[in-house]
């Protein structure tokens, strides 16, 4: 080994003073980049939803105008009301809440227990299960529609929300317990343990301790369930038929003629069938991003 | 697994019988509680997906009565239909495009986002409103942004005379597929800033400041320090969105309906052509039952990858 030889102090000195200048530019240059790239992606991501507001509250000429107007000097409500007297849109908010939210009940319900039996219990074919609800989850519905819109034309049961409900577990069911499962696995398993040697059931100390301290994963598997119901398009366009049992889905795909696009009462409608769930989001934010980054991030 | 179960059971010690009816019970419980959701899988996805493959081997007509057994007979038609080489095809370029776009659009947003910016929180915010959008709504306002008269694009291109005719974004058969990509993309990409963001924020800080004392500048740092440590996040969110991308139905759906002449017409739209418009239920079918070994085989790696993180944590 050979010793290496050591620079003159004052060499080393300014060598380490331009690496100092140097690292400094180039993290000035990073932060500009970056302030410029973020101003332009937070100004991508809120466009459109700035010009589906704008051309909500037109007067009915300027949304089918030649000229796009990008402000609004004239705000008016014509295009929601066009839409609620014209169109049954009011009836198709109603069954797509309905809908919704007995698919969330549902599915939450069946999958809090499913998820507490795969993540707390141990026996022979778990794995399995849970491997195969895993695979349900992400099982493609381009392949299910046709099956299930040929069985629930045999049954009479096309047009009916009922059945759509049931469909939408179809996804609902697998995504939650899926969801529920790594939620159910961060708590510490000590917790149940004490309550069992206590003398507590497995009933009990599921009801009382772990669903309790799973409020908020139970919290984002609904919200998400909610918003796969409520945004469903494939199933709810094929199943359903008659206007009067439309989701809102399918209804506002209902407003284009052909060629003839309604701009004005389509972006009306999306406006309404938007705010829930932008509701829903920002008043649960930290509670979403936690399941996202949970789901994805830890499984 | 086997070995663990071996390892449980020898665990109990043998007088302890109340401790063996406990496990008993237990198994019995767990059983109960995951009853319904295996009645309704099954019943649901299971028994359709038999009658799917069923429906495959036979030529149903939507509105038919009786389907006639035709053996591998909507499969060959298919493959020598130039129509399903050609959605093939598509299906590549558009779960390609958007995952390469998504990937590096939300990696750059979530390490933008990761820095102490003030008012991240607003930011981070703004950057999630695409994904708490409905999926049709997006696309619509998209349908609107891009049209001809009045679309606010063709605005703007006309109004800096970048342009003097309106481009026909989604009527051009060499434009259509790019249009298509970018709605998925602004749709998804702030799906893969949120994890990569959770994933950016589990590298121990330790890491970047002993590559800080060693002189590492923020490049080298980003390639030594943060994708090793993000590797298996990024892994897991390109698995899962292309698996979602491949399946994706109402964006194109909405936009094109494959249009122009095929120039979008992915698997499932193709599918959804061929089963309801064009009657063929069976052969319809057979055009999923095709796409399916490819997402099985992404399945199982995204649930291994899973999995694996699991026991790590």
């Amino acid at each position: 080994m050979t010793v290496k030889p050591i620079a003159a102090p004052s060499v080393a000195q300014a060598s380490v003073q331009k690496r100092i200048v140097a690292y400094r530019a180039q993290r000035i240059a990073f932060r500009t980049f970056g302030w410029v790239l973020l101003a332009a992606i937070l100004l991508i991501a809120l466009f459109p939803v700035y010009f589906m507001t704008i051309t909500a509250f037109h007067p009915p000429t300027l949304a089918t105008a030649r000229v796009p107007t990008l402000f609004t000097t004239h705000p008016t409500l014509k295009a929601f009301r066009d839409l609620i007297h014209q169109y049954p849109y009011m009836t198709w908010m109603r069954n797509t809440v309905l809908v919704s939210v007995c698919s969330t009940i549902l599915s939450v319900s069946f999958a809090t227990f499913a998820a507490y039996s795969l993540s707390r219990l141990r026996y022979p074919g778990r794995q399995v299960f849970s491997n195969a609800v895993f695979l349900v989850y992400l099982f493609p519905s381009t392949l299910l529609f046709i099956p299930i819109f040929i069985v629930c034309k045999d049954l009479h049961l096309l047009d009916k929300l009922p059945a759509l409900v049931a469909v939408y577990l179809t996804f609902s069911i697998p995504f939650s317990v899926y969801l529920l499962k790594a939620y159910f696995l961060s708590i510490p398993r000590e917790l149940e343990d004490a309550a069992l040697v206590d003398g507590a059931t497995r009933w009990e100390s599921m009801t009382k301790i772990i669903m309790p301290l799973a409020t908020p994963g139970i919290a984002v598997a609904c919200i998400y369930s909610f918003t796969l119901a409520w945004n469903e398009y494939l199933y709810a366009f094929t199943l359903l038929s008659n206007s009067n049992n439309f989701t809102l889905a399918p209804g506002l795909t209902k407003l284009i003629f052909g060629d003839v696009f309604l701009w004005g009462m389509i972006m009306a409608g999306g406006l309404l069938m938007s705010i829930p769930l932008l509701v829903l989001y920002f008043a649960a934010q930290r509670f979403i991003v936690a399941g996202l980054a949970a789901g994805a991030v830890k499984g | 697994m086997a070995t663990r179960t071996v390892a449980a059971r020898q665990a109990v010690p043998e007088p302890q019988r109340a401790q063996r009816v406990r496990v008993n019970r237990d198994t019995r419980f767990a059983y109960a509680l995951l009853f319904p959701t295996v009645f309704l899988i099954l019943l649901l996805v299971g028994f359709p997906f038999l009658r799917a493959l069923w429906l495959s081997f036979h030529k149903k007509l939507l509105g038919a009565q009786d389907a006639p057994w035709i053996g591998l007979g909507n499969y060959s038609s298919l493959i020598h239909d130039t129509a399903f080489w050609a959605s093939v095809k598509n299906t590549m370029i558009f779960t390609g495009g958007s995952i390469a776009c998504k990937l590096l659009l939300g990696l750059t947003v979530a390490l933008i986002l990761n820095e102490a910016l003030p008012l991240r929180a607003l930011w981070r915010s703004i950057v999630l409103l695409p994904y708490a959008m409905p999926t049709l709504v997006s696309v619509l306002v998209w349908k609107w942004m891009y049209n001809d008269v009045g679309g606010v694009f063709n605005y703007l291109l006309q109004k800096s005379t970048i342009r003097e005719t309106p481009t026909l974004w989604l009527a051009d058969p060499s434009k259509a597929m790019g249009a298509v990509i970018a709605v998925n993309v602004w749709r998804g990409f702030p799906f893969f800033v949120i994890t990569i963001l959770a994933g950016l924020q589990a590298v121990p800080q330790e890491l970047y400041d002993a590559a800080k004392v060693d002189g590492a500048g923020v490049w080298s740092r980003f390639i030594k320090v943060t994708l090793p440590g993000i590797t298996p996040v990024l892994a897991v969110v390109t698995l899962f969105s292309t698996i979602l991308t491949f399946n994706d139905f109402s964006i194109i759906w909405i936009l094109t309906r494959g249009g122009p002449g095929g120039a979008t017409d992915v698997l499932s739209t193709l599918t959804y052509k061929i089963a309801i418009p064009g009657l063929e239920l069976g052969k319809g079918v057979a055009v999923s039952v095709l796409m399916l070994p490819i997402l099985v085989a992404f399945i199982i790696l995204l649930n291994r990858f899973m999995n694996q993180r699991e026991e790590i944590a």
